[in-house]
Parts: structure tokens; sequence; C-alpha cells
């Protein structure tokens, strides 16, 4: 604070522009540099700024462009001249003081690391544990619903409606009752069906609806490779599979998709990491309902062999890259096929259909190819 | 330029007009780009949290060199309200998702993907969110020591656009000029700078003049792909300099020049960088998958064989690390192209008539909240 500013108002070539932060009125004033900033507008009343409450503002390149914590939020004042605003510059101790500093960065960056970790550590364990929880909670009724919309959807996919043949519908009734009461399966609304589609595919969806595909028929050569198939979806109604995905899906979507934002390009991080957790997800579903059809099978007399030689048949050796192994959803048929024969025992229980029963079943869609 | 200012208005009778002021942006390329380039690998390290830091950096950059009659725009709004606004609209966001699931299963129970057309209300949630970022951004946008600011309702907006976007699609595309000006009218006149109030006198007719032609041939972009940039270029371009013209705030009047090519340079640029990352990211791939097979002595058959799951990995992990570095850099690119030099481009052209209009006005308006912004963010509709 030198005496010689402080008596006489600084000069300088370019000219101080003050906006008061009430109008966009532009006015020329001087400085004087006291014990406090005061800005004098020729014929005006000065205002006094302190110089800790003077802060810095953004500005263009050669401007120093100062707001006060004190006056109107708006109030500019913009020095143009390089001498003077140094001069200014050494009076405000607190310039810089909102500034986001290096320090403010690393914060950022910390608790951004943290919270990623948060969520991931969320995603890998807290989701999984809460799917596995809260899946059987889920009243029926709105397990049902959920399963009825898939249902309309699934039919509208493949070919509108289930196959209707009563020989065979009595046929495939009586396989499916057989499989469930040893499967222990309490639900009455259990519904099951075979949907005429080329497709070589069965599924189950929520609220107890086991649909077999007649592709996979057409496929079969026994009863058993079709009966250890249902078993399976049975197994994913009985571990409440369908619920668990859902839950399991929407929490990591939603939870990944939180995490990334909107980092451009994000979206195809946002696939692979939910196809690679997933995927090791479901395939832990599908090993489980693997063995639950196994159980299921010994309990029947039957062996589980056909079913995995049915798959094979129909998928082939799977087993290609690496990458593709990571992200199946699906156990490898390979290694279904290996466990199944592993847990291959001769039969010792009658067979689940009479020969002309497998006839009418392999005729539920009727006789003509699709 | 400044001393014309200082003329007092309506002091003569019948001033000679004065004549047009032009808009200088002063922003230093390099100092942009090292700030991008910066932000980008603050972004990739805090998993995308650090966008709302970079987002307002950007804005803080382009507004601070952008002078109109002399004097620097300045952006207030600061990195902290959009974290909020994002979380805030995060809780807003969860239940309505949720709600969207349920009754989307009570619509697919009655028929087969009859609940797509609820997809549609996320759009129009979308538009309330443009809208609603809009005004964020106009009342962080300060301009001698007074802000500007916005009233009108979002979901005002939203219905319009949505109106109008079901004419859009029911005449092809035909309708879209219409369908920018009333949508512009509705934001201009909703817009103020202190206690003056804007207006858009674009209209429709004009804009279409300017374009059908574009709209004719835009089949044979899909054809032939190498047109398609010049085609969105000439877009582009004529659509900024037909939005430019319309825009009014009291008796302050744009104008612009912008040539009709002025974004092929642009567009071009990007595109090759896009080509040059890409087969830098192929090389580094091949290259690395050459590294690995060395290093762990495998054939590259053998490292996708089943069974070598484990060491697929340092591949995969090649893999992840190329991706994000393209990312990253595919990032900077658009950012520097996209938003900085079309920012420069477009202004470089724009002429102010009339800026005594706005010489002595009133400050009013309120700060509007981030909520909008944080919507934008959610539901990825949002501009710069």
């Amino acid at each position: 604070m030198s005496d010689v500013s402080a008596e006489i108002p600084a000069q300088s070539a370019k000219p101080t522009i003050f906006f008061d932060g009430v109008s966009s009125r532009k006015r020329q004033v001087t400085l004087a540099l006291g014990d406090a900033l005061e800005i004098v507008e020729e014929g005006g009343t000065p205002v006094r700024w302190d110089y800790a409450d003077i802060r810095r503002a953004d500005s263009p390149a050669g401007v120093l462009r100062l707001a006060c914590m004190t006056a109107p939020p708006l109030a500019r004042l913009e020095i143009r001249d390089a001498a003077l605003a140094a001069d200014v510059t050494v009076h405000c101790m607190r310039l810089d003081e909102h500034q986001t500093s290096r320090r403010g960065v690393a914060k950022i960056v910390g608790w951004s690391v943290a919270a990623a970790v948060s969520i991931v550590c969320v995603v890998l364990f807290g989701v999984p544990l809460a799917a596995d929880r809260l899946a059987p909670l889920v009243p029926k009724p709105i397990e049902r619903r959920i399963g009825d919309a898939s249902e309309v959807q699934v039919k509208a996919i493949f070919g509108g409606k289930a196959c209707e043949d009563p020989a065979g519908k009595a046929a495939f009734t009586k396989l499916v009752n057989s499989l469930r009461d040893a499967a222990g399966l309490d639900d009455d609304s259990m519904t099951a069906g075979v949907l005429p589609t080329p497709v070589p595919n069965a599924f189950a969806l929520p609220g107890g609806k086991v649909y077999l595909l007649r592709g996979l028929l057409d496929k079969a050569q026994s009863p058993d490779e079709i009966a250890g198939i249902l078993a399976h979806e049975l197994g994913h109604l009985k571990h409440y599979d369908n619920m668990r995905g859902l839950i399991y899906n929407g929490g990591t979507s939603f939870l990944i998709g939180l995490l990334f934002g909107d980092v451009t390009g994000s979206s195809a991080v946002i696939f692979a990491s939910r196809s690679v957790v997933e995927a090791s997800y479901s395939r832990e579903a599908e090993t489980a309902a693997d063995t639950f059809a196994i159980e299921i099978m010994h309990k029947l007399g039957r062996s589980p062999k056909p079913a995995a030689e049915l798959m094979f048949r129909i998928t082939g050796k799977e087993g290609g890259s690496a990458l593709s192994t990571i992200l199946a959803s699906h156990p490898l048929t390979e290694d279904r096929l290996a466990r199944m024969t592993r847990e291959d025992r001769p039969a010792s229980g009658p067979p689940l259909l009479t020969d002309k029963e497998w006839q009418s079943l392999k005729l539920i869609c009727g006789s003509g190819k699709i | 330029m400044n001393d014309m200012q200082w003329v007092p208005i309506g002091s003569e009778p019948l001033p000679p007009p004065l004549p047009p002021t032009g808009v200088d942006f002063t922003g230093d390329r390099s100092e942009f780009r090292k700030m991008v380039t910066k932000g980008a690998m603050l972004e990739l390290v805090t998993f995308g949290f650090y966008r709302f830091w970079l987002v307002t950096d950007i804005r803080r950059h382009l507004w601070t060199h952008t002078a109109v009659d002399g004097d620097a725009a300045e952006y207030t709004g600061r990195a902290k309200e959009l974290l909020i606004g994002f979380l805030f609209a995060l809780a807003i966001l969860v239940p309505i998702y949720l709600a969207y699931f349920l009754v989307g299963i009570e619509f697919e129970r009655w028929q087969g993907f009859a609940s797509t057309p609820l997809f549609i209300s996320f759009y129009a949630f979308g538009q309330f969110a443009i809208f609603r970022a809009r005004r964020y951004r106009l009342t962080r946008t300060v301009w001698r020591g007074v802000r500007f600011w916005m009233d009108g309702s979002g979901w005002a907006y939203s219905f319009r656009a949505m109106a109008w976007g079901l004419l859009v699609f029911l005449t092809l595309g035909l309708a879209l000029p219409w369908r920018a000006a009333a949508l512009e009218r509705y934001k201009m006149r909703h817009t103020h700078y202190g206690d003056l109030r804007g207006d858009f006198e674009g209209d429709g007719w004009t804009f279409f003049k300017r374009g059908w032609w574009l709209w004719l041939l835009s089949p044979i972009a899909i054809l032939i792909f190498p047109l398609a940039p010049f085609f969105y270029a000439e877009f582009k371009a004529r659509e900024w300099r037909w939005w430019l013209d319309g825009i009014r705030i009291g008796g302050v009047s744009l104008s612009s020049e912008l040539p009709h090519d002025a974004f092929y340079g642009l567009y071009w640029k990007v595109i090759g960088w896009w080509i040059l990352l890409s087969v830098i990211f192929s090389a580094y791939m091949g290259g690395s998958a050459v590294l690995v097979s060395q290093l762990s002595g495998l054939s590259a058959e053998q490292m996708f064989e089943p069974g070598n799951g484990a060491k697929g990995i340092p591949m995969v992990v090649a893999m992840v690390v190329g991706y994000f570095a393209v990312a990253l850099a595919i990032n900077i690119v658009m950012r520097v192209y996209l938003q900085r030099d079309l920012w420069a481009k477009v202004l470089e052209t724009v002429e102010v008539h009339n800026i005594a209009a706005a010489a002595d006005v009133r400050g009013s308006g309120e700060l509007a909240s981030a909520l909008g912004e944080g919507f934008a963010d959610g539901l990825d509709v949002a501009g710069f």
C-alpha cells in the first residue's frame, strides 16, 4: 500500500470500465487504492470495495475482471491497463480463493474413484446378493403379470398360438406333470406348451410358464431328451432365475450407466462390461439348472445324458476363442455333455412316455413341415 | 468501436444509423486443446464424473473469449451446480424409470410390444430437459454485468416439440423448417436480457427455400456415403445462418453471412481424424497380438483356443486400454473441431445491429436451477 497510489487516483492510458451489476451501462471510472478500492465515476458517488472481498472473474487475455462479494453479484470492474491491474492484484490477497485449485481437482478425482469403486463393488457383490434374496420374495401375482407380458411377446415372435393336437397335448401334459411332481414345484398355475416354430430351443418364463419350441421336438429322438431339457427349464423356475435375472439386469445396467454417464462412446463400454458380468452370472444360473435337471432325472430313474446329446446335436462343438468363452451366457455344450455323461446311469425307472405317446407328442403341431 | 458507444442515446435529432458491430472471438486454440485434453484424461480417471467440471470449463472459455461490441461475456455457472442437478435428476428419474417398467408390463400383457409408444414419453421428457437446460445456461450468461434469463414453461415447449415432431414425421421431414421456426420462436420470446425481451423473426418458409433440395437429395447421400458429410455440412451452415438472422433482443438484431460451405472443412477434419485413429487402433491391436503371442510363446490361433482363457487376458486388457485411448482421442477431436472451431467460425460471420439499444438495460431475472441440465445429462440429450 504505497502512499503515492493512496493519494493520487491511478491514471492509465486504457480506460477502466465499471458495471454496477444493476444496469448494463458502461461506466468509465478511475480507481483510488486506499485502505479499500475506491471506484470513482465522474459525477457519481464513489463505490468502495474491500480488498478482502474482491475476487477474480473470468476474463479474456489482457483484461483483469473483478467481482466483489459484498457488491451486487454481477457488478464487474474491468481493468485493461496492465500496470494498474498489477497494482490492484497486489492489494487483493484473496483474489483466487474461489478457483478450483490443483487440490480441488485431486479431491474430485479421489471422490470419483471412490464412487466408482463402490459402484463396481455393488455390481459385483451387492446386486447379485440383492437379486438372490429378493427374487423369492417377489409376490406371485407380480411375477405372474410379468410372465403374462413376456408370454404375449414370445407368442408374437414364435408363431402365435401353442400347438393343440389333443393326443400330443395329453402326452406333453403327462411328461410335464411327472417332471413337476419330481421337482416338487407346487405352483398350481404352471403352464407348459409347444410353440410352432423351427427354432430349436426351450425356455421358462416368470410365473411358471415353460415353452418348448417345435424345432427342438423335431430334432429329439427319445422322450428322455425332451424330459432333460424340460427339467432344466423347471430348474430355472425353481431357482427364480427369471426374477433374479430381471433384478440383476435392471440393477447392473442402471449402476453401470450411472458410473459412465455420457463419456462419448461409453455405450460400447457399458455393453461390453455388462455382457461380461451378466454372462458369468447367467452361466452360474445355467449350471445350477443343469444340476437340478440331473437330480430330477435321477429321481425319475432316467439318465440326464440324452438331453445333453440333443443339445450337442443342435449346437455342435462351441468352444472358439477365449473371448467368446468369457462372453458365453451358457456353459459350453461340450462341457455340459461331459458333465451329463459323468452322471449317466442305467435306467432304473419306467419310461416317461410310451412309444405311442412319444409319437403323438412328436406330431403335436401337426405332421406338416413348417 | 467503443467510443461510438458513448454517444448519448436520443440526445441528437435523428443520429445517423451506427454501423453494425462484429463479434470477436479471441480464444486461444492451443489453450482450449490443452484444457480439453487434460479434461478428457481426468474424465477417464474419474469414470466420467469430471464431465461436469470439463463442460463448465469449456463454457467458461468460450463465453469469456466472446466479445460483443468490445465487451466480453462471462459464464457464471459452476460444476458443483451441475453435479447437484444431476443427482437431483437421478432421484426423480429413478422412480420414473420404475413406473415406466411397471406400466410397460401392463401394456405388454394387453398386447405384444404395445409398450413401444411409451418410449415416446421419454422423448417428450427429453424436450422438457432441453428447454430447462437452455434456461440454466442462459441465466449463467452475463454481459456487461447483466444476465440473460428465461421464462416460459418446459412442458409447454415439450408439447409444441412433440406436436410439431408428429407433423414432421407425417410429412417425411418436410415440415422440419416450420418446426424449427416455431420452437425457436417459443424459446426466443421467452428469452430476456435484463428488461429486454427476445424474439425470433426467422420463418419456416425462408429456411425451407434454403434447404429443400438437400431434403430431396438426401436419399442419394445414403447411397453414396462420402456425400453425406457434405450434405450435413450444407444443412448445418444454412440452419445456423437462418437461425442467427432471426434473432432479436429488444432493438438489437443479429445477422450472419455464414457461407454455405463453411463447415465442409470441419466435418472432413473430424472424419479424417476418425479414420486415422481407427487405423492406429487396428495397428495397435495387431501389434499387441503379435507381442502377446511372442511373450507367451503361443501362436495367435492357440491364444484364442478354449481352455486358454487365462492366457487370453493380456489381449483383453490391451484391447480395453486401446479402446479407452481411442475414445479419449475422439473426445478431444470432437470438442476442438465441433465445439471450439465451429463456435469461432460461426461467430466471425455475425454482425450485431443497433447494439446501442442494449447500452442501458436494467438487470432482472432469477437464476434457474441446474436440474434441467441434470435431466438432459440423465437422458443423454445434452447440448453444450
